[in-house]
């Protein structure tokens, strides 16, 4: 990339800095020094470098990394509760360093914000260079056309303005763009080349903007929902809620739903035997507070969009039903409990029950719901398949404290046991309608049956739809620069030996879909018909250094030419001044013009 | 739980290619934690609590978004009306007999609707996600005075969708007497802190 060769050359020490051939005269130090627009140039030059991009995305991809060791608090709070009980000196230090808030932290946020100001730095200048160079004119011919890669030779009857203005037709009709000089024509063509690039770079941004408006205005969220139940998309009915930065709880999109029933079905037989075969979730939703409500069955991959959010299935499980009567006869409870699968080939689950209003003393229970209960030859209980053939729960009871009425937090599906007892009841399982009597007179607990689950992931990105047009753009974009190649030919006429002599030079800058050496044949073959050439081209070897492809022995051009007398026969400077102008497009990544000959030559022979 | 068709972890291994990178980016730009949500632990709960952190704004008079009509049914089965409150001070809190710091703020709660009842304040709870059994348990538990809307499915906070949406559970709404929303405490509310906002929005005089 250019700017990087350029804020190399400006790194140069102050003493150098006078040499080193900056293109931006705004860049050139006063006196050999740097004054601090200079500075701020430079800075801004490295930032926007591709090395600085590069940089920036492994650090990013680095930073990462704690973010998916630490446990995080946006996404398991319990965890890092646990942690900081595990590591009581290390935590705090690193809650300081948003070891657990990784991706809000204010040095994440720093390497994205200076990802994102370096390529959109990087992009927009070339976008708009990308721009201004499809609108430029063919360049003028180079004064030795032989030197092209691909040139050929011959002569014609008819003056040398003749043999120019039919070469402007054909090439005019080819939908060449052309220049026209004294004795010469410029003609190029492919400029979709260059539209293909300006598109791929204004797309790139594009799905910048549409990456940050997902990430500001866009928000995800979790819901677990019972069958029979009914949630709203308001930030306390859900699970799990991930604002983007900009979202305020006002913007959320007022929908309801009920999960009015969820049935899963497995495959029985075969290797696959307990795999899942379907899901459904069949759902009645309002898209509007007190809204029309409208039914849905709700699929795996099969999301509802309601007013451009989201709703996906994406789990299921069971929650036993249970009824405790505390120790005052007092029915204290009575509600599903969602146990969370704790394997997936039988669906065993683990939940707990806590019973926090039971006199004399509070109520806690935690285990397992078996779908399909069996023994294994050990001895323990284990889940045979998914489905609920033989559905079984096995809880240990604890009496005392749970620790709810103090104050902190806690997770619904884990029981603090540490200021509770263990009753000394033998867990068995358990059928629907099954009790267990608790003793000392602390109550019942009655298994009375089941439903089940589904768990909802809610997504709303705003972004979505720019960054899909975005991509799509952006790769029709790369496609027309990679299949469009940018290619020029030029036509000088003179007279030479009372003859007048055609030269076509022909030259392309990518040409990665092959086939400008058939384009300049046929193009050679055109002329010569159209133009009436009559003896056969003089085919100068292309790439062929110096005077060989030069009309005259002595390499003068002779009286019709362009040039006058005084010139020299040989690269003079200000042609050469030329030829890097026309070959040499802002567009950094090519290949100087040697270079590209020679690929070309190589490719070609 | 049962994995929904997904990517296997080892499709995902692959060599750190622009893609990944680009991944990368895009995860941390959207500040999407991480974590896929289909981790699927819905254990994460805590989110909606706003434990010790006392949190609570007050909107001067002029600038108070207006409170939705309400309408539901109570606990004890009465047909609720919010509007009907109208010339009184609502305080409405939402709660849950599962969540611990609603469990911790009841006393005060109950202690100031005590030391309330004989001003034009009309206390008012909002139970959500609960069912009933667990529901009067809390009620009869810590004896609270006032009635309380059954609004498992969240209407009610949905319902101030455009006003102020509690933002956890639990919180602690003001509406004034001309039905504005005056203050909203985020957690847990202390006996001191919502006395002294409930005196606030009680001195002003229109």
């Amino acid at each position: 990339m250019t700017q990087e060769t350029e804020a190399a050359a400006a790194v140069t020490t102050e003493s150098e800095s006078e040499s080193a051939a900056t293109p931006d005269p705004a860049l050139k130090p006063r006196a050999g020094r740097f004054g601090p627009v200079a500075w701020l140039r430079w800075g801004w030059r490295q930032l926007t470098s591709m090395r600085t991009a590069l940089v920036l995305l492994f650090l990013l991809a680095l930073a990462s990394i704690p973010g998916s060791v630490l446990p995080q608090e946006g996404i398991d709070p319990a965890a890092v509760t646990q942690y900081y009980a595990a590591h009581p000196t290390l935590a705090p230090i690193l809650a300081r360093l948003s070891g657990f808030d990784v991706f809000g932290a204010p040095w994440f946020a720093a390497i994205y914000l200076l990802l994102f100001t370096s390529l959109a730095g990087c992009v927009l200048p070339r976008a708009y260079r990308l721009a201004r160079s499809a609108k430029q004119p063919p360049p003028k011919a180079p004064r030795h056309l032989g030197r092209l890669p691909r040139s050929s030779r011959f002569t014609v009857t008819g003056e040398p303005q003749a043999a120019l203005d039919s070469a402007a037709v054909l090439l005019g009709r080819r939908r060449f763009r052309l220049r026209t000089g004294d004795g010469w024509i410029a003609a190029e063509k492919g400029y979709l080349h260059e539209i293909g690039n300006l598109l791929f770079h204004v797309a790139l941004l594009g799905l910048l903007g549409s990456v940050a408006l997902g990430g500001l205005f866009g928000y995800k969220a979790n819901r677990l929902l019972i069958a029979g139940d009914s949630f709203a998309n308001t930030p306390t009915a859900l699970d799990v809620f991930h604002p983007g930065r900009l979202v305020s709880a006002t913007a959320l999109q007022p929908f309801s739903m009920t999960l009015k029933s969820f049935r899963a079905t497995y495959i029985t037989t075969g290797t696959e035997r307990g795999q899942p075969a379907s899901f459904n979730a069949a759902v009645s939703y309002s898209a509007t507070y007190g809204g029309p409500t409208h039914d849905y069955n709700l699929q795996v991959n099969h999301p509802l969009n309601v007013d451009g959010v989201q709703v996906f299935l994406i789990g299921h499980g069971y929650a036993p039903v249970f009824k405790v009567t505390d120790g005052n006869g007092q029915v204290q409870f009575n509600q599903p409990v969602p146990f969370i699968p704790i394997e997936s080939s039988g669906l065993t689950s683990a939940g707990v029950i806590k019973v926090p209003d039971a006199r004399p003393e509070q109520l806690g229970f935690a285990g397992v719901f078996l779908p399909t209960e069996y023994v294994t030859s050990t001895g323990t209980l284990a889940s045979a398949f998914p489905a609920p053939a033989l559905p079984r729960v096995s809880l240990v009871t604890y009496a005392g404290n749970l620790g709810v009425d103090s104050g902190p937090s806690q997770s619904v599906y884990s029981l603090d046991t540490a200021h509770m007892h263990r009753l000394a009841v033998l867990p068995r399982p358990l059928a629907p309608g099954q009790s267990i009597t608790l003793p000392h007179g602390l109550g019942k607990l009655t298994f009375t049956g089941y439903r089940q689950w589904a768990s909802l992931a809610i997504t709303y990105d705003p972004g979505q739809l720019p960054a899909l047009i975005s991509a799509l753009t952006a790769l029709a974009g790369l496609l027309m620069s990679f299949l469009v190649r940018r290619r020029r030919v030029f036509v000088r006429a003179v007279t030479q030996d009372g003859h007048t002599v055609v030269t076509l030079g022909g030259l392309t800058r990518s040409d990665a879909a092959g086939g400008f050496e058939t384009e300049f044949a046929e193009l050679t073959d055109e002329f010569m018909t159209k133009l009436g050439g009559v003896s056969a081209p003089v085919a100068a070897p292309a790439g062929q250094a110096g005077p060989g492809g030069n009309p005259g022995p002595g390499g003068n051009p002779g009286p019709g030419g362009s040039p006058g007398p005084g010139d020299s026969p040989g690269p003079g400077d200000g042609e050469e001044q030329e030829r890097q102008d026309g070959l040499e497009q802002p567009d950094g990544l090519e290949q100087p013009d040697g270079q590209e000959a020679a690929l070309v030559q190589s490719k070609g022979e | 739980m049962t994995r929904m068709p997904r990517f296997t972890r080892s499709s995902l291994v692959a060599p750190v290619s622009t893609v990944a990178l680009l991944g990368a980016v895009v995860l941390a730009v959207t500040s999407c934690s991480g974590g896929p949500i289909a981790d699927n632990n819905p254990a994460s709960s805590g989110q909606n609590f706003v434990g010790a952190s006392y949190n609570s704004r007050y909107f001067k008079p002029g600038s108070r978004p207006s409170a939705p009509a309400v309408i539901g049914t109570t606990l004890t089965g009465k047909r609720f009306r919010l509007a009907s409150d109208r010339g009184d001070l609502v305080v409405m809190n939402f709660w849950g007999s599962w969540c611990a710091p609603c469990r911790a703020e009841a006393p005060a709660l109950v202690a100031l609707a005590t030391h309330f009842s004989h001003d034009p304040v009309r206390f008012v709870g909002d139970d959500v996600r609960d069912y009933s059994a667990a529901a009067q348990g809390f009620e009869s538990t810590y004896n609270v005075p006032y009635p309380s809307l059954n609004d498992p499915g969240s209407q009610v906070a949905l319902a101030f969708h455009k006003s102020v949406p509690p933002s956890a559970i639990p919180s602690t709404l003001l509406i004034d007497r001309t039905g504005h929303v005056a203050g909203i405490v985020v957690g847990g509310i202390t006996y001191d802190g919502l006395r002294a906002l409930i005196d606030t929005v009680l001195a002003e005089r229109s």
